[in-house]
């Protein structure tokens, strides 16, 4: 385990995963919503298209995200913290890391199993992860709409989290994962 | 009705004189006769959608093939394809090509092609044939290698086509933005000769 002291505020490279990954996973549920409902034309693939892209993105960047966060310690949780609000904090983060893979790796496997490769914005196209098995499809269907709605509560509970620590805490847990600003509050 | 003309009585008579010519090998001029055993064949389609390549196959169709590498001036293709069989693995996609929009099955059910002329090239075939798809014809050429086998032939190509030039995309699907012209055919033909 890295042994340097955890800073007081997450760097420039943390929080542009954070924003970045959070814009595009709002933009993952904008384009979702959209497609869902529309019948299978030349619209609907245009957003499927653009939603597995976005979600290919996520996936890469989720990685690289990872690999920054082991060597670059998050700074420590503040020290007035419940027992357990600290262990929901933690899980909450855990589930993030967890769905940022789950989600398009889900996703891919969904293309995978109808036989419909996924493309990289028309760059390249990525393998497809298992045969067509329409049974797999459903399945994996099911499972990606649960974890978005997971995801989409986690992320509720979130951004809870973070508006009562600023308001109602008084404390640096939001400001330090803002970019622009500096973490102590007078 | 119409009177026959000179030309197809000319075409009548010499499939006639041919047809006596070809005897044992039972096809005209040199080449010999065989047909596509459907369990070993293979005819596949490849499109572009959304940026991605997916793969189709016909699991249904047939092939007379009159070859021989020494007699291309008598060499005939003709494939019947029966466009329903069609199949890219989702049921979604197969509902959409099969209907009005991409092949109308119900109103074209059969793609067909015969071929026109041979010719050689470094390496293998070219043959230059008229497909009808949708009721339009026109003519797309394939490349194949040919080889003699023990129990009859085998023969492997390709062929490039856009499918708009035969009307294979309406209203949604006239757009190429989501799927791509340019279609891929390819084939792999275990053929066996004509009983």
């Amino acid at each position: 385990m890295p042994s340097r002291i955890p800073p007081a505020r997450y760097g420039a490279v943390a929080q542009a995963f954070h924003w970045i990954i959070a814009a595009l996973v709002v933009t993952q549920f904008v384009l979702a919503n959209l497609e869902v409902d529309l019948p299978i034309g030349a619209h609907k693939l245009a957003l499927l298209a653009r939603h597995k892209s976005v979600g290919m993105t996520i996936l890469m960047l989720a990685v690289l995200r990872l690999l920054w966060r082991l060597w670059n310690p998050p700074p420590a949780l503040p020290v007035g913290m419940k027992p357990i609000e600290r262990t929901l904090a933690r899980a909450s983060h855990y589930t993030f890391y967890v769905l940022l893979f789950a989600m398009p790796v889900t996703g891919w496997m969904m293309s995978s199993a109808k036989n419909y490769s996924v493309s990289w914005f028309g760059l390249f196209t990525w393998p497809n992860l298992i045969g067509e098995n329409e049974a797999a499809f459903h399945l994996l269907h099911t499972t990606h709409e649960t974890l978005s709605d997971v995801l989409f509560a986690v992320a509720v509970l979130h951004i809870l989290a973070a508006l009562k620590h600023h308001f109602w805490n008084k404390d640096n847990v939001l400001l330090r994962m803002l970019p622009f600003t500096k973490s102590e509050r007078s | 009705m119409m009177k026959p003309s000179l030309s197809v009585l000319a075409l009548a008579v010499s499939s006639v004189l041919l047809t006596g010519a070809a005897g044992v090998a039972g096809a005209a001029g040199g080449t010999a006769a065989y047909t596509a055993d459907p369990q070993q064949s293979r005819l596949e389609f490849a499109g572009v959608q959304a940026g991605a390549e997916f793969k189709g196959v016909f699991k249904n169709f047939t092939a007379a093939i009159e070859f021989a590498p020494d007699a291309l001036a008598n060499a005939r293709f003709d494939v019947q394809i029966d466009l329903k069989s069609e199949d890219t693995g989702d049921k979604d996609r197969d509902t959409t090509i099969r209907g009005a929009d991409v092949f109308d099955v119900a109103r074209w059910p059969t793609a067909h092609y015969v071929t026109r002329t041979f010719s050689k090239t470094a390496a293998g075939f070219t043959a230059v044939g008229a497909l009808t798809l949708r009721g339009v014809t026109k003519d797309v050429p394939i490349d194949f290698r040919f080889a003699q086998t023990a129990a009859g032939a085998k023969l492997e190509g390709s062929a490039k086509l856009k499918r708009l030039d035969f009307g294979a995309g309406q209203g949604d699907w006239k757009s190429t933005d989501e799927v791509a012209d340019a279609v891929k055919i390819n084939f792999s033909l275990v053929l066996k000769p004509k009983t």
